[in-house]
């Protein structure tokens, strides 16, 4: 080497490959295809901790720990058999004092000019602090996955329950249907039988009002059945269904209605005002049957001293009906809710079962396109019940 | 989809006589590069990749199923069936020795040689028996795997398994060889380290040649003997190749091996 390249320190002052391989800020190793070290710079010896002497001769994946040596056996060598070269791997060396060394390599296979493989030239950086960031960052995406899958976990828990709860709600009101349904042919026989024990045969007054209590009795309860049927009905199919016709022969039914309320409180006025002057379209038996609740209701609640009225007209394009009644007032707190099904407020605890009537009534009510509405004071109770002549069809709506 | 698409099977050379080749663990049907094509004179070869690797359909991957060895078995199998083989000679590199094994079980009648190169039926020592690593090593393996697979990203899975009309785009890539979805690898990794096929050795009635390689540590010379012991019939050969591939490190002598046996 000329003089002129060195200052009086001896140091190069000009680049010297041999000084660069030796002292570049890498490690350098060439292994043999047997995987031997053949030789190793001065960097990568020092950070190793072993001498190069030692190092000569050593399996490269000697210097690893045992991870690093099942990776470097089924990917690394491999993939430098293959493709000749491997970039960017991360491996742990295992240093002469027994500390772990983390570093990032690049390989290159050299071959001859037949392409046969004389050695490998593996490049080493010294990456502790990177690899650090990196396991960090692993850790924090493995952490991050993990709390989506157990969102996804609850999240599929809480649609199961809620589907749960549809179909138990489902199945309870498919129960009341049928139950309903079940209750009716039995019931039926109590009443057929009262009825003929009133006709046709000759009783003494109590056995006769015995036979009549029955009898009202059964048409009470055969009136619950409908609501609790009509209820579970209507909930099964999104709403009750309607079968209409045109012109409804609504004042027969209305005083059929009145009729049978009547003998059932032989006791009580019933006053019926019925002025019909145009024909209305509804389901004329949906008609009878809020009737009937809303007479019941007053007959129930009603003072009993005081005549119950119920109203008919058609007027200005409308159907109305009322019923009214004179006795205590109904307390706001209830009439907010009155026509909430038992389910949803407190059990009014009435006489006439369930609670289910109002309900049922304003159905039939929403489902003519129409509504039901009450107003209660110290003088008279009214349920007030308007719809259109033709009613609406909601759906078109 | 058929078994053959499924395991992204190649099919090569000509003769009476069939050749399936199955890769390890780490790699795919790339490994056999040097090996397979010297038998295609006298040999229809059949490469596949396991549905974890390489060009195999990844959707097709059932955690359940591929939760131990038999899923991959019952692959191999299935490719047989659908490949009409009789008599076939089965190679299996690494894993795949314990997955031929598997296969010979279910299926007795599809191979008659089976090669096993670098096998293992236990990686985890047990007692008296060496596997060559402890249950933490295997521990520290699947973590570190994690780390490696850095390069994979979803946006360029794509790219390299959905271009077969753009080569050029895979080659593109760095280490773009036996790629796969980390998570699958990781999941192949675990199946492969923990399984057990130690029972599965006596039972071996297909014609055995394992080839062990000088210093592997993946697969000692105490397994290579272990598994020589207990399949009645096999035969053993000490290879001069050293490390876990001899395929790829050392492929005539692997070629030479295996014909002599064949």
């Amino acid at each position: 080497m000329p003089r002129s390249d060195q200052d009086t320190s001896g140091a190069p002052t000009t680049e010297d490959l041999e000084d660069l391989y030796e002292n570049a800020p890498c490690g350098y190793l060439s292994i043999k295809p047997d995987g031997r070290i053949v030789k190793v710079n001065a960097t990568f010896s020092a950070w190793i901790g072993w001498a190069p002497e030692q190092l000569i001769g050593k399996r490269f994946l000697d210097l690893l720990n045992t991870a690093g040596r099942i990776f470097y056996e089924t990917h690394f060598a491999p993939l430098l058999r293959m493709q000749g070269f491997f970039h960017e791997v991360a491996l742990d060396f295992q240093t002469q004092q027994g500390k772990s060394l983390p570093a990032l390599i690049n390989a290159a296979e050299r071959r001859d000019s037949e392409g046969r493989h004389l050695f490998t030239r593996i490049t080493v950086f010294n990456a502790t602090d990177r690899r650090r960031y990196e396991r960090e960052l692993l850790a924090a995406r493995t952490a991050a996955e993990a709390a989506k899958r157990e969102a996804q976990e609850l999240r599929a828990v809480a649609e199961a329950s809620l589907l749960d709860e549809r179909a138990t709600a489902a199945l309870r009101e498919q129960f009341i249907a049928v139950l309903g349904h079940d209750l009716r042919n039995p019931l039926s026989a109590i009443s057929g039988g009262a009825e003929l024990l009133l006709l046709r045969t000759p009783l003494d007054d109590r056995t006769r009002s015995i036979a009549t209590l029955i009898q009202r009795s059964a048409a009470r309860m055969a009136g619950l059945i409908d609501n609790v049927m009509d209820f579970a009905r209507g909930r099964l199919r999104g709403g009750m269904q309607l079968e209409n016709m045109s012109d409804a022969p609504i004042e027969a039914m209305l005083r059929q209605v009145v009729d049978e309320l009547q003998t059932s409180a032989p006791d009580r006025v019933i006053r019926a005002d019925i002025a019909l002057s145009a024909s209305v379209t509804c389901d004329v038996r949906r008609i009878g049957q809020l009737a009937s609740n809303l007479l019941g209701n007053a007959i129930t609640h009603g003072a009993p001293d005081k005549p119950i009225r119920l109203g008919a007209t058609t007027r200005n394009g409308r159907f109305e009906l009322f019923v009214a009644n004179a006795g205590d007032p109904i307390p706001p707190a209830v009439l907010a809710r009155i026509f909430e099904p038992f389910e949803r407020g407190i059990l009014r605890g009435s006489l006439q079962g369930l609670g289910l009537g109002l309900y049922i009534s304003s159905e039939i009510a929403k489902a003519h396109g129409g509504n039901l509405s009450v107003s209660s004071d110290a003088v008279e109770t009214r349920f007030t019940f308007r719809m259109p002549l033709e009613p609406l069809d909601l759906q078109q709506e | 989809m058929t078994a053959c698409t499924r395991n992204n099977v190649h099919i090569a050379g000509a003769g009476e006589r069939a050749m399936m080749f199955a890769h390890g663990f780490g790699c795919d049907q790339n490994m056999w590069r040097y090996v397979a094509p010297a038998f295609e004179d006298s040999f229809r070869t059949i490469l596949l990749d396991h549905v974890c690797a390489g060009g195999s359909d990844l959707s097709a991957y059932d955690p359940s199923k591929y939760g131990d060895l038999s899923g991959y078995a019952d692959d191999v199998v299935e490719i047989g069936r659908e490949l009409d083989l009789r008599n076939a000679t089965f190679i299996g590199h690494s894993v795949s020795a314990m997955i031929g094994i598997l296969a010979s079980h279910k299926a007795p009648d599809l191979f008659e040689n089976l090669v096993l190169v670098g096998p293992s039926p236990r990686y985890i020592n047990d007692g008296d028996y060496t596997g060559g690593f402890t249950a933490e090593q295997i521990g520290e393996l699947l973590d570190f795997l994690s780390e490696n697979y850095m390069g994979w990203s979803a946006a360029m899975a794509p790219m390299i398994m959905g271009n077969p009309e753009q080569p050029e785009l895979a080659e593109e890539l760095t280490n773009s060889f036996c790629r796969t979805d980390p998570e699958i690898a990781k999941a192949f990794a675990r199946v492969t380290f923990m399984s057990d096929n130690r029972a599965d050795l006596a039972g071996v009635k297909t014609r055995t040649l394992i080839l062990q390689c000088s210093e592997d540590i993946i697969a000692p010379f105490e397994v290579g003997d272990y598994v020589h012991r207990h399949i009645a019939g096999s035969k053993l050969v000490i290879m001069n190749a050293t490390g876990h591939c001899p395929n790829l490190s050392a492929p005539a002598e692997t070629v030479a091996a295996i014909r002599a046996f064949v």
